[in-house]
């Protein structure tokens, strides 16, 4: 009996051990790419070596410096006055309230949901690697759970499914939850690996990476917009968009800046999206769910 | 069946690789020069290489327009001996119609479909740079 408990307990501990060394490499990655953003951003000294095309009016009386940890999941706004100052005002009257409150009821409605997800406050768990199955994004998990129980109308980009995981992040977020992307085995940390090497990789015809954009372009301007870290990408979501005139899911925002990136765009659903949003959202831990949030 | 099996499995991946290999070690500025080659023979390095950009994920698409549609638009061009490529393309489900002169479309076809598959070649040595932690010092 004794010998049994204490194999079964050395089991565990193993199984313990070797579900961390999976992450090992991410939990690397994460690191060094929260250190980057925070020296990048930590004072204007540094801003010539970092920011070379900004002007000197910009760093100087734009930017807001010391940037750390949590601060970065308001993308841009973290470190763009001008860019907060709009945002705040905006959050005074939430545009989403009301696809929180429809996100509610077709929680409580929808045939199966409640049976799906238990608990609404898990925006912060997703993406899941499931066996057999690959990356299960919070949109994939909503929209196949619709479909189990032969609903129609559910898209992975907009809509209801929006809603629904506007009333989950806000529900994750009211409970203090943190985003919590688990690398578990070794096909979840492979995923993870094939997603980072497409966030990495150079597309289409202007021949820019996503990191080209979100890490090394951090804080530069493009047109009218100044450019937002990956660290911190995907703790607020779904986004209200300006341009949009509604919620969008991050399936949504990946597909548009895909297809800026001069390519024929990756579907939501497909392999290439979920297993970039798998690193995403790694990249995202430890960070608070903070979604729904604001965007122009 | 089995070695059936595996067999037809490494020729795919070997005529896919091929593919990839051939382009990267193309001129595009020569294969895809019209004036030099002609438009028929660069569309016909387009049509070569454009399907295994489109089987990798990385088509390039351009202002609304996928590559294969320059690919079919100039194909139809020279069909009929016109000078001018007519495309054809939906943006958000509103049809639209543009029109190219033929040896502008047969250049951006082509270095379009090469480009993609080089591009996509040089991310195996090029992607950890941008990494910081790994290439990326900071
Ligand atoms: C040419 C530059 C460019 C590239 C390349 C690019 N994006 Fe973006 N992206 C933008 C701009 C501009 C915005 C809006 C401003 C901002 O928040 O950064 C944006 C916004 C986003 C946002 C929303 C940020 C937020 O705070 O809500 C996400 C997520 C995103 N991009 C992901 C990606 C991914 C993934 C890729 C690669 C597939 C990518 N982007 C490639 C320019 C780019």
């Amino acid at each position: 009996m004794k010998k049994k408990i204490i194999a079964s307990l050395l089991l565990g501990s193993f199984a313990l051990l070797s579900a961390n060394s999976f992450s090992t490499q991410a939990d690397k990655d994460r690191k060094a790419l929260q250190a980057y953003f925070e020296k990048k951003f930590a004072d204007r000294k540094n801003a010539s070596t970092y920011f070379p095309y900004s002007t000197k009016d910009e760093l100087d009386n734009n930017f807001k410096w010391g940037i750390k940890g949590d601060e970065f999941r308001l993308g841009s706004y973290a470190f763009d006055k001008g860019g907060r100052a709009q945002h705040d005002e905006m959050m005074d009257m939430p545009p989403f309230e009301d696809n929180i409150d429809n996100g509610k009821e077709l929680y409580e409605k929808t045939p199966g949901m409640k049976k799906c997800f238990p608990n609404p406050a898990i925006a912060g768990d997703y993406p899941k690697f499931v066996k057999g199955k690959g990356v299960v994004t919070i949109s994939d998990a909503i929209v196949s759970c619709a479909k189990d129980n032969k609903q129609k109308g559910w898209k992975l980009t907009k809509g209801k499914t929006a809603d629904l995981e506007a009333y989950f992040a806000n529900a994750s977020k009211e409970k203090g939850k943190k985003i919590n992307v688990v690398i578990n085995s070794k096909e979840a940390a492979a995923a993870y690996e094939r997603g980072k090497k497409e966030y990495y990789t150079q597309r289409g015809y202007l021949e820019l990476s996503c990191a080209t954009c979100h890490v090394q372009g951090a804080g530069q301007r493009v047109r009218n917009d100044i450019l937002s870290p990956l660290f911190g990408h995907t703790t607020h979501f779904p986004v209200y968009r300006l341009k949009w005139q509604g919620l969008g899911t991050l399936e949504r925002r990946i597909k548009g800046c895909n297809k800026n990136q001069g390519e024929t765009p990756h579907k939501p659903g497909s392999t290439w999206t979920k297993e970039l949003i798998y690193f995403m959202g790694y990249m995202s831990n430890g960070l608070p769910v903070d979604g729904p949030d604001i965007r122009k | 069946m089995k070695k059936i099996l595996l067999a037809s499995v490494l020729g795919l991946s070997i005529a896919s690789a091929g593919l990839v290999e051939d382009a990267a070690k193309l001129d595009v500025k020569k294969v895809c020069d019209v004036k030099a080659n002609g438009a028929a023979k660069v569309l016909a390095v387009a049509k070569k290489f454009n399907p295994e950009a489109i089987k990798l994920g990385v088509e390039f698409k351009r202002l609304g327009i996928r590559n294969k549609l320059y690919v079919k638009a100039v194909e139809e061009a020279i069909k009929a001996k016109k000078k001018e490529v007519v495309i054809k393309y939906t943006v958000k489900k509103k049809d639209k119609v543009k029109k190219f002169p033929l040896d502008y479309a047969a250049w951006r076809t082509c270095t379009f479909a090469v480009r993609a598959l080089q591009l996509h070649k040089e991310a195996d040595k090029t992607w950890r740079l941008a990494v910081p932690g790994d290439g990326y010092k900071f």
